[in-house]
């Protein structure tokens, strides 16, 4: 498999089926779960049976490392980051890790810098801003 | 999806389903890493019927969502065990080690009840059930589980958040 030997995301090489499929943030992926957890609580009477591990392990990760808990702010935050012409796996990864400066956003997704992208220091801020905001008012 | 005849008549979708769900959440490869949940299924196609059996083969197209940790990836994860080789550390199913040679050098390991890793200083300390931030930099696949090797020596990696002392 050479194009495994070749994934690197910071370069955002992660393979053509994944940059086509939508990603999903961590607070997306609880809404999802926690939505699926409840529907099968209504199903049966003991859900965690039904469930499996790995399930179970997402949704307690996914709850405790997400940003934003409230729906209509995670609904904001794909909204406001989608303005900026990101890979859908640049924008999980600001959503999920918010970082504060512009330095530190470029640390953790080094692609939004590379060549050929329209993403300077002052857009880059003026993004972080805006999901701060967010976080704020939640 | 194979399905058993048994299975047939009116419910024979959400049989379906079911068996699908049973059998492939929680499933693990290496090239979609984990299913951790069918969302949606788009369509089921005409069933085959086996020679022999009787079991009938339907393509399902559904939709799931998967986790799969990438080479390079940034991300958070609690810690989970701590040793003088290093610490290993859990996202979601994902098992995460990072080796003491990719803990920054001003880091030192104490062993004792909680072992932990600790700067100089003593202001940072990487121990049981903390948050850390770190980079990805090696995945390996088995038949049930990803593991990883990642690293927090780099800026802006390391603890997040100390349940301890918070």
């Amino acid at each position: 498999m050479s194009g495994e030997e070749e994934e690197n995301a910071s370069e955002l090489k992660i393979g053509e089926e994944f940059l086509k499929a939508k990603c999903l943030m961590n607070c997306e992926v609880a809404l999802i779960l926690e939505h699926k957890y409840e529907q099968l609580q209504q199903t049966s009477e003991d859900p965690m049976n039904q469930v499996s591990q790995v399930f179970e392990k997402s949704l307690q990760y996914v709850k405790r490392f997400s940003r934003y808990k409230n729906p209509d702010a995670v609904r904001q935050v794909r909204e406001i980051l989608s303005r900026y012409q990101l890979a859908e796996f640049e924008l999980c990864v600001l959503g999920n890790l918010c970082p504060e400066t512009v330095e530190e956003a470029i640390a953790m997704v080094p692609s939004i810098k590379t060549k050929g992208r329209a993403h300077d220091d002052d857009a880059i801020e003026r993004m972080l801003n805006d999901l701060s905001l967010i976080k704020k008012f939640e | 999806m194979q399905l058993h005849p048994r299975h047939f008549g009116r419910n024979l979708r959400e049989n379906l389903v079911s068996k699908l769900m049973k059998d492939v959440e929680g499933t693990c490869s290496g090239r979609h890493g984990f299913v951790v949940a069918i969302t949606g299924i788009e369509n089921i196609g005409k069933g085959l019927i086996r020679d022999g059996t009787g079991f009938v083969t339907f393509p399902v197209k559904y939709q799931c969502v998967v986790f799969r940790p990438f080479k390079g990836e940034i991300l958070e994860a609690a810690v989970t065990m701590v040793n003088k080789m290093g610490f290993f550390a859990e996202a979601g199913p994902v098992q995460i080690f990072v080796s003491n040679h990719l803990i920054p050098d001003d880091m030192e390991f104490q062993s004792g009840d909680m072992p932990n890793y600790t700067t100089s200083d003593g202001s940072v300390k990487i121990q049981k059930d903390c948050e850390v931030r770190l980079k990805i930099i090696g995945t390996g696949v088995d038949a049930t589980e990803i593991l990883c090797i990642g690293t927090i020596k780099d800026d802006f990696l390391g603890v997040i958040n100390d349940p301890t002392t918070a």
